[in-house]
C-alpha cells in the first residue's frame, strides 16, 4: 500500500534533515549556507504537504508547526528554517480564504477591524477543499522559485549601490556580498577591504574569492577597522537574521563595524534576502563556543536599527523603519510563535 | 478620583429638550479601572441606545455635542480621542446600512462587540510586554499607569524577579499611589523624586510608561516627565518602551512641545476658570517617537513608525 511508505519515507527525510542541521551547528557537518538552508525546509515542507495525511487547512497546519517546533529546537540559531515554516503557514492561510472566497485582510488585527466587525470570529480552518493541496503546492513551488532567485535579485541591484575607485568595507564572509561585490566588479573598478573575522577568520576565504574575480582585495584584523575606518567610502555587510525592529543578529564583530560606521557617517548597507526577516524583536539567545580556555565567545552580535542605513533584499532598497511593513507582508502575526 | 471624574462625565450631559434622557447610576461609578477613554465610549454608547432622533446626521451632532460634555469634564486626550473613535464607528457603520433602525440596531451589537474587545486590550498587551521583562531586571515608570500595572502584574505572576523606581511625579503625586499598589503585589519599589531621573538611570535596566494618546507619528502624549525621562534614556542608551492600548491612538500630528493643543494640556477646571494660561502648569508633554524605542499595543508591538499605517488604516 503506497501510504504507509510513503509517511515512513517521509519521516526518513525530516530526521535526515533534523540531523543535519543538528551537526551544522556543532560545526562537525559541512557549513551549509543559510539560502540552501532556506530551499531544504521549503522542499521538505513541500513533501510533507504532498505526503502527509491531511483533511483540512487546520490539520496541515498543526503538522506543519509540530514539524516546525522540531526542527527550530534541533538548531535554534538557525533562524531560517522558522521564517520558511511561517511563510508556508501563510501561503495556507492565504489559499484558504482564497477558497473560502473570503479576502486575506480580513483577519490582520487592527483598530479598523475592531470597529467594523460583526462578530467573533474564530477561523478554524475546518473546511475542506479538495483544491487546496494542489494550490497549497503551487504556491510552495513558487516560494521556491523566489528563494533560487534572490542572491541574484540583490546582486543585480549592484551598480546603482557602488561607484568607481570607491573603497567598500566588509567582514567575514557572506555569499549575497560576494555575488554583490562581483556583479559590481564587471563594469566598476573599486577597492574592498576585508575584516577577517575572528576567531573563524572566514574573512580570508572571501578575500581569496574576491581577488579571484579580479577585485582589490585586502585584509585587515578587526582590531584595526576604527583605524582604517576613515579612509571607506562604504561598508556593505551580509547578516544571519533581520530582527522585526529593523535590527540584525549578524556574525560577531558587526556591531564594533556598524559604530565605527556611525562615528564616521559612513553609509551601512546591509544585503539580505527577504527568507532572512524573523518576528522576533530583540536579541535574546546569544549562542557560545567555549573553547579550552573556558572563555565566552559570542557567535553573534546584536546591531540595533539606527546603526543600519539600508537594507538590500531581493525586492530592492528599504529603510529599517519600513521591515516591519514587510513583515506583515510575509507572515501571519498569530505563527510569530510557533 | 475617578470614579468621581466617570459619575461627572455621565450626569453632565444635559436632557435634551427633544429627548428624554435620564441615565442610571451606572457601573461606571464603581470600577476606577476602567480606563478614561473606555469609560467615554461606554457612556457614548448609552447616550446612543437613548437617542430618539430621526437622521444619522442629526445623531452624529448629538453625539458631538455629547463629546463635547465629556470633554468639558475629563480634558485628557484619552477622552477625546475615545470620542473621535466612536464617531468614525458612527460613520463607518452607517455607511452599511441606510435605514436608520437597523444601523442602530447593528451599532448597538457592534459596540457592545467593541466594548467587550478593547475591555480585553490591557490583558494583551501585559502578555505581549512581560516577556521583555528579564529576572533581575530593574525598571524605571513615570507616575500612575493601570497598564503598566497590569504588565508588571503578570511579570510577577510569572514568577520574575525585578525592583522598580518610580517617579513620584508631581503635582498629584500620583506616583505614590503607584507604589503603593506595587507593594501590594511583593514587588521592591522605590519612589524617587522627579528630578532624580538622571540620577537613578544608570542602575535601571529598561523604563517602561503608558501612555494618555498615541499620535500619529508615534510619539505619545503623557503625564509631564516623561519627556525628560525619555530624553535621560537616550542619553544613557537604556530602552524606552510604551504600553498603550490601541484606543489611544489619536489623529495629531505635534511637531514640539508647543503644538500639543492647549485643551488637552490642563485639566478641565484649570481651563474654565484659569484667566491666564500661560501662569498655569501643563499636566501633559509630548515625547517625540525618535526616543521611543517600541510600542507594545493589543495589536502587536509596534515600531513608532507603524502607527501611523494603523492610523491610516482607520481613519483614511
Amino acid at each position: 500500500m503506497p501510504g504507509p511508505y510513503k509517511e515512513t519515507d517521509l519521516t526518513e527525510r525530516v530526521e535526515a534533515f533534523l540531523s543535519d542541521l543538528k551537526r551544522g551547528g556543532t560545526g562537525a557537518g559541512p557549513l551549509r549556507g543559510s539560502a540552501e538552508t532556506a530551499r531544504e525546509t521549503t522542499a521538505l515542507l513541500r513533501k510533507i504537504t504532498a505526503q502527509a495525511r491531511w483533511g483540512s487547512a487546520g490539520d496541515l497546519m498543526e503538522i506543519i508547526r509540530k514539524e516546525g517546533r522540531r526542527m527550530t529546537a534541533a538548531q535554534p540559531s538557525e533562524t531560517t528554517v522558522g521564517n520558511m515554516i511561517r511563510r508556508v503557514l501563510k501561503i495556507i492561510r492565504e489559499e484558504y480564504a482564497r477558497s473560502r472566497g473570503s479576502s486575506e485582510e480580513a483577519d490582520q488585527e487592527s483598530l479598523h477591524k475592531l470597529l467594523t466587525s460583526g462578530g467573533l470570529s474564530e477561523e478554524n480552518f475546518r473546511q475542506h477543499f479538495p483544491p487546496l493541496k494542489a494550490n497549497v503546492i503551487e504556491a510552495i513551488n513558487e516560494l521556491l522559485t523566489e528563494l533560487e532567485g534572490t542572491t541574484d535579485n540583490i546582486a543585480m541591484q549592484a551598480l546603482e549601490h557602488i561607484h568607481s575607485n570607491e573603497v567598500i568595507m566588509t567582514i567575514g564572509r557572506s555569499r549575497t556580498v560576494e555575488a554583490f561585490l562581483k556583479d559590481a566588479a564587471r563594469k566598476r573598478k573599486f577597492h574592498v577591504i576585508v575584516a577577517e573575522c575572528a576567531p573563524f577568520c572566514q574573512g580570508h576565504e572571501m578575500a581569496t574569492n574576491l581577488s579571484k574575480a579580479g577585485i582589490e582585495t585586502t585584509v585587515i584584523t578587526d582590531a584595526a577597522i576604527f583605524a582604517v575606518m576613515s579612509r571607506v567610502n562604504k561598508v556593505i555587510i551580509g547578516t544571519q537574521t533581520v530582527l522585526a525592529n529593523g535590527g540584525l543578529r549578524a556574525i560577531n564583530g558587526t556591531h564594533t563595524l556598524a559604530l565605527a560606521a556611525k562615528h564616521h557617517s559612513t553609509p551601512l548597507i546591509v544585503c539580505a534576502p527577504m527568507f532572512k526577516l524573523s518576528p522576533q524583536v530583540r536579541d535574546y539567545s546569544k549562542v557560545r563556543i567555549l573553547s579550552k580556555v573556558n572563555v565566552h565567545c559570542p557567535v553573534f552580535d546584536y546591531v540595533p536599527p539606527e546603526l543600519i542605513t539600508l537594507f538590500i533584499s531581493n525586492i530592492g532598497g528599504h529603510a529599517p523603519s519600513y521591515i516591519y511593513r514587510l513583515m506583515s507582508e510575509l507572515y501571519h502575526p498569530e505563527d510569530h510563535e510557533l | 478620583e475617578n470614579k468621581e471624574t466617570n459619575k461627572r462625565m455621565k450626569e453632565s450631559i444635559p436632557p435634551n429638550t427633544l429627548k428624554k434622557i435620564t441615565f442610571p447610576t451606572s457601573r461606571e461609578r464603581h470600577d476606577p479601572d476602567m480606563a478614561s477613554a473606555v469609560a467615554a465610549i461606554r457612556t457614548l454608547l448609552e447616550f446612543l441606545k437613548r437617542d430618539k432622533g430621526e437622521t444619522i446626521l442629526g445623531l452624529r451632532e448629538s453625539l458631538m455635542s455629547a463629546t463635547d460634555c465629556l470633554t468639558g469634564v475629563d480634558s485628557s486626550v484619552a477622552v477625546s480621542s475615545g470620542g473621535e473613535l466612536f464617531l468614525r464607528f458612527i460613520s463607518l457603520t452607517s455607511l452599511e446600512h441606510q435605514d436608520l433602525s437597523r444601523c442602530k440596531k447593528v451599532m448597538e451589537e457592534r459596540g457592545e462587540l467593541f466594548l467587550e474587545k478593547i475591555s480585553m486590550s490591557r490583558t494583551k498587551v501585559a502578555k505581549l510586554c512581560h516577556t521583555f521583562i528579564k529576572d533581575g531586571a530593574k525598571i524605571l515608570t513615570h507616575s500612575y499607569s493601570r497598564v503598566v500595572l497590569r504588565v508588571l502584574e503578570k511579570a510577577a505572576a510569572e514568577k520574575k524577579r525585578f525592583s522598580v523606581y518610580v517617579t513620584e511625579s508631581q503635582p498629584d503625586a500620583a506616583g505614590q499611589h503607584m507604589a503603593e499598589a506595587l507593594r501590594k503585589l511583593n514587588v521592591p519599589v522605590t519612589v524617587v523624586l522627579d528630578a532624580a531621573v538622571g540620577y537613578v538611570l544608570e542602575k535601571v535596566d529598561l523604563v517602561i510608561v503608558g501612555a494618555e494618546g498615541v499620535v500619529e507619528s508615534g510619539g505619545i502624549i503623557n503625564k509631564i516627565g516623561t519627556y525628560q525621562m525619555a530624553l535621560c534614556s537616550k542619553a544613557h542608551n537604556k530602552p524606552f518602551y510604551v504600553v498603550a492600548e490601541s484606543f489611544k491612538f489619536v489623529r495629531l500630528y505635534p511637531l514640539n512641545q508647543q503644538d500639543v493643543p492647549e485643551k488637552f494640556k490642563y485639566k478641565a477646571d484649570t481651563l474654565k476658570t484659569a484667566k491666564n494660561l500661560s501662569e498655569e502648569h501643563p499636566i501633559i508633554d509630548y515625547t517625540p517617537p525618535s526616543l521611543i524605542t517600541l510600542l507594545f499595543t493589543d495589536l502587536g508591538v509596534l515600531t513608532p513608525s507603524a502607527v501611523s499605517d494603523e492610523l491610516i488604516k482607520l481613519y483614511l
